[in-house]
């Protein structure tokens, strides 16, 4: 267990920094001069002349190798110092922080209202296994994974927002508002969770343990709950880990659509106003958030499946 | 006979159905009642009519002729990046599982950290750094989509391997591209077209997302996923509009991954159960 912990969270900060050479490249392989990006987020007037361009140049150390640049960047990005942004001209981790708890709340939100929906239907499509129940179950969950979201939104808009007027079509405001954005953010983690809890449960229902529990004068639905949900929902664990990651990255167009000022929506205004700073910023704290919630949601599946030797220490 | 013709039913409605369309789209530029750039400003935002089946957007153009045109980008470029992540991800799994040693720990560990990391997020960063454009848009779909087929592969090569063919092969002295080629690949292109197929589907989406947020095909070229974003700010007036190109993509990557699904079982039925008692369903 404790080399499985060592060997993951290596995976980990290797993943965290390869990632952040990537990012930190960005001004030196974009078109246009490196030196000046550098100055305009690191220093909030405006600088235009070439002897101040060249002393500013010397002093932030940007004749230096790469390398030292590179563990200059990194120590102040860990030290919460990510630059100023090219077009707000304010400190990018005051733009990035906010926005990263809307999305955060936007991801959490929609993976709860996934997990109480596609629960049930699951558990209730693998005791109905192969009957009409199931069929209808899984027929109309596994053609949710067909349907973009970017199509979803705006009909819900047109019907909800539009024609019966009941739910503001934009904005993260209130509860009201965020029930369209949830809805569609939650669409196709439901048709993967259902399918993932039924076949889990599947497997589960017809474990030889199932079979010895009830002999023993368990009822049928005793039975079920103590040893069949358990066992049939373990590997959803991951599967909610993996969507988190997967939903910051999906929240990118639920952000856009419904005008939600999440990380979604800070990255694609960063990419279309070439605002490098920030996109830097905000690319490396969704990265470092999506790469420690997926190990940690191993570290979790590792302890409660006894099988895999979980025991802690 | 009776009970399996309709116990597919589904599977072979998918076949057709994707069948016309790919067809449709494939011969587009004949089948188009109007140039799909051509623009009448006077039938702005029109229902439904005999001259234009499906309407027209907010600049007058048919909806029809553009949904065959567009269909065009959205199609080909899921193709190719499928493709391309098919044959890479197969070829990095294959040797991973046939090598082991460091370059198998190696593309394992890549394979894990590329599963956490958020494709969109991925895909927004290309652009950042290269701009918009055809490259970048492919490097985008294939820096991630590689790695279902790798762990497909990879887990499949493991598990042939163990055959007694494949020992029996290298007894008898073949190089290990023979064995590869031979013994190997042929056991992985069923599970493999399923897994390609399911991909297609799923490409084919995040091409639309890419487009409909103005980062992947760029104007005057259209394709199903700009459409959907042209259309929206007109969709109370026109919602056809909005409609058409959704109802495309989602019908498309619905039939195909029915299909998908169909071809993975049986390829995975015959894989797992080798002596012809294929368990259906």
């Amino acid at each position: 267990m404790i080399s499985f912990i060592a060997r993951r969270t290596a995976a980990l900060v290797v993943a965290v920094l390869l990632a952040s050479i990537a990012v930190f490249m960005v001004p030196y392989v974009t078109p246009g001069d490196p030196v000046r990006k550098i100055i305009r987020s690191r220093v909030a007037g405006d600088v235009v002349d070439a002897s101040s361009i060249q002393a500013l140049s010397d002093s932030l150390g940007l004749q230096d190798p790469l390398p030292v640049q590179y563990l200059r960047w990194l120590g102040r990005f860990c030290t919460g110092d990510m630059g100023l942004s090219h077009i707000s001209r304010t400190p990018v981790v005051e733009q990035v922080m906010p926005a990263l708890a809307v999305t955060v709340s936007l991801v959490i939100l929609a993976l709860g209202a996934a997990a109480l929906i596609s629960l049930p239907l699951g558990i209730t499509a693998a005791l109905r296994e192969g009957r009409r129940t199931d069929k209808i179950i899984t027929t109309i969950t596994q053609s949710f994974i067909a349907m973009p979201e970017y199509w979803l939104a705006p009909l819900l808009v047109l019907v909800f927002a539009l024609r019966l007027a009941v739910l503001p079509s934009a904005g993260w405001t209130g509860p009201a508002s965020m029930v369209l954005p949830v809805a569609t953010l939650a669409l196709r983690p439901i048709s993967y969770f259902t399918s993932a809890a039924r076949s889990g449960m599947i497997d589960a229902l017809a474990a030889d343990h199932v079979n010895a529990a009830r002999s023993r004068g368990l009822s049928y639905p005793q039975a079920v709950l103590r040893h069949v949900v358990p066992n049939g929902l373990l590997p959803l664990t991951t599967l909610f880990a993996v969507w988190f990651a997967g939903l910051l990255g999906g929240s990118v167009i639920v952000e856009v659509i419904f005008a939600v000022p999440g990380m979604g929506r800070l990255l694609y205004d960063a990419v279309l106003n070439s605002d490098i700073p920030l996109a830097q910023g905000g690319v490396v704290v969704v990265v470092a958030l999506a790469v420690v919630v997926t190990t940690a949601a191993d570290f979790v599946h590792q302890l409660l499946n006894p099988r895999l030797g979980g025991r802690l220490g | 006979m009776d009970v399996l013709v309709r116990k597919h039913t589904a599977g072979w409605a998918a076949v057709v159905i994707l069948a016309i369309i790919v067809l449709a789209v494939t011969f587009a530029p004949w089948l188009m009642p109007h140039p799909p750039a051509q623009q009448n400003l006077a039938l702005r935002l029109s229902p439904p009519s005999l001259n234009h089946w499906l309407g027209t957007d907010h600049l007058g153009r048919d909806t029809l002729s553009r949904l065959l045109d567009g269909g065009r980008f959205s199609m080909s470029i899921a193709a190719l990046a499928t493709i391309l992540t098919g044959l890479l991800g197969t070829a990095i799994g294959v040797i991973s599982a046939r090598r082991r040693g460091w370059f198998d720990e190696f593309f394992t560990r890549t394979n894990d950290v590329l599963l956490a990391l958020p494709e969109m997020v991925i895909a927004l960063f290309i652009v950042a750094a290269m701009g918009t454009g055809f490259p970048s848009l492919l490097l985008a779909l294939t820096i991630t989509g590689w790695t279902p087929f790798a762990r497909l592969a990879r887990t499949l090569a493991y598990d042939v391997s163990s055959e007694g063919f494949v020992e029996a092969a290298k007894v008898v002295g073949c190089p290990p591209s023979f064995i590869i080629f031979r013994h190997i690949l042929p056991h992985l292109a069923g599970p493999l077209l399923g897994q390609a197929t399911l991909r297609f589907g799923q490409l084919l989406i995040s091409v639309g997302a890419l487009s409909y947020l103005g980062l992947g095909v760029q104007p005057p070229q259209s394709d199903w996923g700009s459409m959907l974003a042209a259309a929206q700010p007109y969709s109370e007036r026109a919602p056809l509009a909005i409609l058409a190109p959704g109802l495309a993509i989602f019908t498309v990557a619905l039939c195909v991954t029915l299909t998908g699904q169909r071809i993975s079982h049986m390829a995975g039925s015959r894989l797992l159960i080798p002596t012809g008692t294929v368990k259906d369903d």
